[in-house]
C-alpha cells in the first residue's frame, strides 16, 4: 500500500533527474577538481612531485624570484602535471608548503589529448 | 531432462563483475556448481610494496570503490599501531563518521540491486535516489564521492567545519523517515516476500562452518562483529548496537542491513553532535616504520576485511595480505545454491553483496605444467 | 464499388494498419513515460518508440551457428500479421464492418500466435537460455489462458452472442459489464498482463536470470518486428478488456448525425483504452517478479478458482431467469 501511494505522488510531482547540461550541478568548494598551480607563491620544493602516487608531476625549468616567508627565494625549477595522468587524490595540495598547488572546485573538462599539462 | 551446463558469466546481466559460475541443472533443479574467480586480478599487493607509506594509501584506496575508506583505514591503522602513533579523538571521530556514511551508502545500493534483481525496479530506483543524499553529504567533506583519500599516517587529511557539521545533521532526520519507509515496503510488498523468504537459508552450524563473516553470518544468528570485538577508531564510546537475525535466509540479511542502515545512523548523528576539538593529525609522524608483523581487522560494509602487514625498518612494506569479507562468504554460496531453483541464483547471490574487484586477489596455478588456469 | 474502396480505407488506413502501428507506437511512449513518472524519473520524449523502431530496423542481422534462418525469418512476420489481423474485429467507432459471430474466439486464437512463434525461436536457436526461456514462455502460456477465456466467455455468456460488436451493443441498452461481474473484469486484467509479459509476469524475458529468454538471438530487423509484435498486442489487448468490460465505443443512446456518433464512439475509445492502459502500467510498476512455479501455484489456485467462480454465478443468475 505504501508503494502505491508514493507511485501516485511521484506521478505529479518534478522528476529528480537533473537536466544537464540545461541545469547544473550543485558542486561544493571543497570538490577535488582541476589542478591548478599558483606562478607567483610556488617556490619550486618539489614536494608534489615526490609525494604524487602516480607520478605525473615532472620538474621544468622556470627561474624566478618568490617572496616566501618574508624573505625572496630564487626558484629554479616549477612542477608540471600531465592531467590525463592525474587521479585528484588531493596529495600535492596537502603536502604543499606554500598553498601554490590546490585543486581547484570546478568540473574539469573531459578531452582526448594524453599530453596536455598544466604549469 | 538431462543435465545442462547453464553458463552464468563471465558476463551476464546479473552480475556486475566478471565472475564464472557453471551451474550444472536438471530442468530448474540446480545440482552442483563450479566456482571461478578472479577475472580482473590486477597486482595492488604487489605494486603496494614499492611505493612508501605516503604513496601507497591512494593505491590501496582504490582496491574496491564501495569500501575505499575501510581499506585505507585498516591499513592505516595498522601501521600506526607498529609505529606506536597515539591518534587524536578528532581524527578519530572523523574517521568514524566518514566509515558509518560510506555504510549506510553501500547498504543503500546494495538494497536496490537485490530489488533490481527480482524485477522489481521501482525500489531500486527509490532507494539509489535517497543514496544522493549520502553522497552530498560525503562530497561536501571529503571533496569526492567515492575514493574520499581522508586517512594518512598518523590521522586525516582534511578538517570538518561547522558549516559542514550542521548541513550533515539537517540531512539524517529526513533519510531515517525515508529508510523506515522502505522497511515498510520490505515488509508489505508480496511479490518481495515470497521471491525473498525461504531462498538460501544456511543455519547457524553452516555459517559457522563454511566461515560466513558480515551481515551473511549475522543473518544466521551468529553473533559476531569486529567493531565490538577488536574495537577501533572511536567504537567504544558511540552507543550501537549489534544487528543479528534468526531467520538465515535472504529475507533476514534484509533485515540485518536495514537494521545496520539504523545503527549508522544514530552513530553519525552521536559523533557529528559530539565531536572533540582538538589537532587532526599527529606532529611529525615517522617516516620509517620499525620491524614487525600485525594483523588489522576492520568490519567493512560487506564484513570482517583483514590487512597482514610485514615491515622491514624502512620506509615501505615488505608485504600486505589481503582478505576481503566477498572471498569468504563465496563457500556459502556454493553450498546454498545447490536444491534450489534456477531462477533463485542472481538473489542468493546478491544476497551476499559481492564485490569482485575486492576478491579478485587470487590466481589458480594448474601445479601439473605450472600454468595458469583449470585446463589441462 | 464504394463500398468495397470504403472497407479498404477501413483495412488499411483507419482504423486498420496505418492507425493500429501509429496508436502502438504512442501506447510505448504513454506506458513507458507514465512508469517512468511514478519511479520519479523523466522517462522519453513522444518519438522514442518511433526512433527505435527505425534504428533497430537498420541493424545488422546475425545468424548464430547452425540455425535455421528461414523460421527466425518467418516467425516474427507471422506474429506481427496475426495481432494487426485480430485487430481488425474489433469495434473502435461502431460496430466493425467485418464482425461475425464466433468473432471473439477468432481474436483470441490470434492472440495466441506471438508466444507460439518466440517458443519456436527459443528452441530454434541454439542457445540455454533462450531454451529455458521458451519452455518458460509456454508454461505461463497454459497457466493463464484458461483463467483468460473463462473471464472472456462470461460476457459473451450474458450477452448471448460470440460476436464483440454484439457485447457491445448489448452494454449500450444495459449495464457495463465491469459493474456487472467486476471478478471477471479483475481475472480479465491479470490474464491480460500475464499475456502480454510484462511484471510481474516477464518471467520469459527475465534479464538478470536467462539474459534475454527467447528474444536471446534476434537482431536487427527481427526484433524490430517483435517489438512492434508486443505493443500491437497490448493496444489489441486493451481495446478488447474495454470493448468487453468497458463498454467500447458507444454512448448509452445514439446521437442523430452518423458521423457525430462516429466521432464520439472513437473518442470513447481512446478514453477507455487509455484508462486500461493506466491500470497495467500501475500493475507493472508496482511488483517484482515471480518464479514460474511460484505462478503455477498462484494460477491454478486463485485466479482459475476465481474465474470459475464467476462463470458460476453468471450460469446460476441465468438459471433463475434474473433480468438485469
Amino acid at each position: 500500500m505504501s508503494v502505491l501511494l508514493e507511485m501516485l505522488e511521484n506521478l505529479f510531482a518534478k522528476p529528480f533527474t537533473i537536466l544537464y547540461p540545461k541545469e547544473k550541478v550543485p558542486v561544493p568548494e571543497t570538490f577535488r577538481g582541476r589542478v591548478t598551480i599558483d606562478d607567483r607563491t610556488c617556490i619550486g620544493c618539489s614536494k608534489c612531485s615526490v609525494v604524487c602516487p602516480v607520478q605525473c608531476i615532472a620538474m621544468v625549468d622556470s627561474p624566478a624570484e618568490v617572496e616566501f616567508k618574508g624573505k625572496i627565494l630564487v626558484r629554479k625549477k616549477k612542477p608540471q602535471v600531465k592531467l590525463y595522468q592525474c587521479i585528484r587524490c588531493g596529495l600535492c595540495e596537502r603536502h604543499c608548503p606554500t598553498g601554490a598547488m590546490y585543486l581547484k572546485d570546478e568540473l574539469s573538462e573531459s578531452g582526448t589529448d594524453k599530453e596536455v599539462v598544466v604549469t | 531432462m538431462p543435465e545442462v551446463v547453464i553458463p552464468i558469466g563471465p558476463q551476464h546481466p546479473a552480475l556486475k563483475e566478471p565472475v564464472n559460475f557453471r551451474v550444472i541443472a536438471d530442468g530448474e533443479k540446480i545440482i552442483r556448481l563450479e566456482l571461478d574467480l578472479s577475472y580482473s586480478h590486477r597486482g595492488v599487493e604487489k605494486a603496494a610494496e614499492s611505493r612508501n607509506f605516503i604513496r601507497v594509501l591512494p593505491l590501496l584506496e582504490r582496491v574496491c570503490g564501495i569500501c575505499s575508506h575501510s581499506h585505507s583505514t585498516a591499513f592505516s591503522k595498522g601501521i600506526e599501531e607498529i609505529m606506536q602513533l597515539e591518534i587524536p579523538p578528532r581524527a578519530l571521530y572523523i574517521r568514524t563518521i566518514i566509515a558509518e556514511l560510506e555504510r549506510m551508502h553501500s547498504h543503500m545500493l546494495w538494497l536496490g540491486v537485490a530489488a533490481h534483481e527480482i524485477g522489481f525496479n521501482t525500489l531500486f530506483m527509490w532507494t539509489w535516489r535517497d543514496r544522493e543524499v549520502v553522497q552530498d553529504t560525503l562530497e561536501e567533506m571529503t571533496g569526492n564521492r567515492v575514493h574520499y583519500g581522508m586517512n594518512e599516517i598518523g590521522g586525516v587529511r582534511c578538517d570538518l567545519t561547522p558549516v559542514q557539521v550542521n548541513k550533515a545533521l539537517s540531512r539524517l532526520p529526513n533519510l531515517e523517515e525515508r529508510v523506515r519507509k522502505y522497511v515498510d515496503m520490505v515488509n508489505d510488498q508480496e511479490t518481495m516476500l515470497i521471491r525473498f523468504k525461504g531462498i538460501g537459508k544456511m543455519s547457524r552450524e553452516e555459517a559457522l562452518k563454511f566461515g560466513a563473516v558480515g551481515p551473511t553470518a549475522r543473518a544466521s544468528g551468529v553473533d559476531i562483529d569486529t567493531r565490538r570485538d577488536d574495537p577501533y577508531l572511536a567504537y567504544q564510546e558511540v552507543p550501537w548496537n549489534v544487528v543479528t537475525d534468526t531467520a538465515g535466509d535472504v529475507y533476514g540479511r534484509t533485515r540485518v542491513r536495514i537494521g545496520e542502515l539504523f545503527e549508522s545512523i544514530k552513530i553519525v548523528r552521536y559523533c557529528l553532535e559530539n565531536l572533540p576539538g582538538g589537532q587532526i593529525r599527529v606532529n611529525n609522524p615517522p617516516k620509517n616504520a620499525p620491524e614487525g608483523e600485525i594483523l588489522s581487522r576492520y568490519e567493512a560494509p560487506r564484513g570482517e576485511l583483514v590487512h597482514f602487514i610485514r615491515t622491514n625498518g624502512t620506509d615501505k612494506v615488505e608485504r600486505v595480505d589481503i582478505r576481503t569479507p566477498t572471498l569468504a562468504n563465496w563457500t556459502s554460496v556454493a553450498m546454498c545454491l545447490v536444491n534450489q531453483n534456477l531462477a533463485d541464483i542472481p538473489v542468493i547471490v546478491a544476497a551476499i553483496d559481492p564485490c569482485l574487484s575486492c576478491t579478485s586477489r587470487i590466481t589458480i596455478v594448474n601445479h601439473k605444467n605450472g600454468k595458469p588456469g583449470r585446463s589441462g | 464499388m464504394t463500398d468495397t474502396l470504403l472497407l479498404l480505407v477501413y483495412i488499411i488506413v483507419f482504423p486498420g494498419f496505418i492507425f493500429l502501428l501509429a496508436y502502438a507506437l504512442f501506447f510505448e511512449f504513454l506506458d513507458r513515460k507514465i512508469s517512468a513518472r511514478m519511479q520519479h524519473r523523466v522517462g522519453p520524449p513522444l518519438f522514442q518508440p518511433f526512433a527505435d523502431l527505425i534504428k533497430m530496423l537498420g541493424k545488422e542481422v546475425i545468424d548464430p551457428d547452425g540455425v535455421d534462418r528461414h523460421v527466425f525469418d518467418t516467425a516474427p512476420l507471422v506474429a506481427l500479421a496475426a495481432v494487426m489481423t485480430a485487430f481488425l474485429y474489433i469495434p473502435v467507432t461502431g460496430a466493425s464492418p467485418l464482425a461475425f459471430q464466433g468473432d471473439l474466439v477468432v481474436v483470441l486464437y490470434l492472440l495466441m500466435l506471438p508466444t507460439v512463434a518466440l517458443f519456436l525461436i527459443g528452441w530454434l536457436s541454439r542457445n540455454v537460455f533462450s531454451a529455458v526461456g521458451g519452455i518458460r514462455a509456454v508454461t505461463q502460456m497454459f497457466i493463464y489462458e484458461v483463467p483468460f477465456f473463462l473471464a472472456l466467455l462470461t460476457p459473451a455468456l450474458m450477452a448471448g452472442s460470440w460476436s464483440i460488436s454484439d457485447i457491445v451493443l448489448w452494454q449500450q441498452e444495459h449495464l457495463w459489464f465491469m459493474v456487472i461481474q467486476p471478478i471477471g473484469f479483475v481475472v480479465g486484467l491479470i490474464g491480460l498482463q500475464a499475456k502480454l509479459e510484462r511484471t510481474p509476469f516477464d518471467i520469459p524475458e527475465a534479464e538478470t536470470e536467462i539474459v534475454a529468454g527467447p528474444w536471446t538471438e534476434l537482431t536487427g530487423r527481427r526484433l524490430a518486428l517483435m517489438h512492434l509484435t508486443s505493443d500491437v498486442s497490448l493496444v489489441v489487448g486493451s481495446s478488447l478488456i474495454a470493448a468487453l468490460f468497458l463498454g467500447g465505443p458507444a454512448l448509452p443512446w445514439t446521437v442523430s448525425p452518423v458521423w457525430l456518433n462516429w466521432i464520439a464512439g472513437f473518442l470513447l475509445f481512446l478514453a477507455k483504452t487509455l484508462a486500461v492502459l493506466l491500470i497495467l502500467s500501475s500493475m507493472k510498476v508496482a511488483t517484482g517478479r515471480i518464479r514460474i512455479d511460484q505462478l503455477n501455484a498462484i494460477g491454478w489456485k486463485y485466479i482459475a478458482g476465481a474465474a470459475v467462480v464467476q462463470v458460476a454465478l453468471v450460469l446460476i443468475v441465468d438459471y433463475f431467469g434474473v433480468a438485469v
